[in-house]
């Protein structure tokens, strides 16, 4: 909890510092290393059930659309509160940010492995996220994800 | 715009399209691919889509950025095969130069 709280300070700090660029743009440095910094921030904190630290990513309207159903940044911390961090583990795959200004989009892959029953599942979800620039920082106001065989 | 996007698919007008999607778009589709604005854009001819209903849409404002969710009911054929399906979506759009763009879109089969 320690770890991820200080993880996050750091990256709060660094996109407060970061003032938002105009025009699309690819990968690297500026906003895009902190935005893919905020999406492992996020994994790390639902895999430690920390919602104190998904509460400063999250947009209080966040829009996630989860196994085709839409939930809210309310729901979707309830089910992270009591997910049991054993039976579930999140593996991020490589993903591309661009920036449009203000707004970013994140698009990339991720491994989720489940294991209920004494079974274990492996399902690959191809995800797009969309970060927009605020006063505190960058915050994510929608996120979802389609399974993928590819 | 959201209704332009549905009707360029019906009418199988991928130039209404092209004005309202930005260069950079990028589409999950429900299948978990990965498309491009061109590949949209070759999707709206060759899928015959006869009927697409909107069955509901929000839309969500953070400054110039908007955020559109909703659900929606297709039917068409597409390689020969009849479909129907009922998809969520989340699209986003940005304001730029006096108009609305469409820079992403997650489509998934709806579970509820």
């Amino acid at each position: 909890m320690k770890a991820t709280g200080w993880l996050l300070t750091v990256l709060c700090a660094l996109s407060l510092s970061i003032s938002a660029q105009d025009g699309q743009q690819s990968n690297e440095g500026g906003p895009a290393a902190v935005i893919r910094g905020l999406e492992h921030a996020w994994v790390e904190g639902q895999s430690r059930n920390d919602n104190q630290a998904l509460e400063m990513i999250f947009d209080n309207d966040l829009v996630y659309v989860e196994y085709g159903k839409l939930v809210t940044k309310g729901k979707y911390l309830a089910r992270i509160k009591q997910a049991s961090p054993q039976l579930s583990e999140i593996v991020m795959e490589p993903m591309t940010v661009h920036t449009f200004g203000s707004t970013a989009i994140v698009v990339g892959t991720y491994r989720e492995r489940d294991r209920q029953a004494g079974k274990r599942t492996v399902r690959r979800w191809r995800f797009i996220d969309t970060w927009v620039f605020q006063a505190r920082g960058w915050v994510l106001v929608a996120a979802g994800a389609a399974p993928t065989t590819e | 715009m959201e209704h332009v996007w549905a009707l360029a698919y019906i009418a199988k007008d991928p130039k209404a399209l092209a004005r309202i999607l930005d260069d950079a778009f990028v589409c999950v589709n429900a299948d978990g691919k990965l498309l491009s604005k061109a590949d949209i854009l070759a999707d709206v001819t060759a899928v015959n889509t006869l009927q697409l209903l909107t069955e509901s849409m929000v839309v969500h404002l953070h400054g110039d950025t908007a955020i559109v969710t909703g659900t929606f009911r297709t039917t068409g054929v597409e390689r020969g095969k009849p479909f129907m399906r009922r998809e969520r979506f989340v699209d986003t759009w940005i304001f730029r130069n006096g108009q609305w763009i469409s820079i992403s879109s997650l489509v998934t089969f709806a579970h509820d």
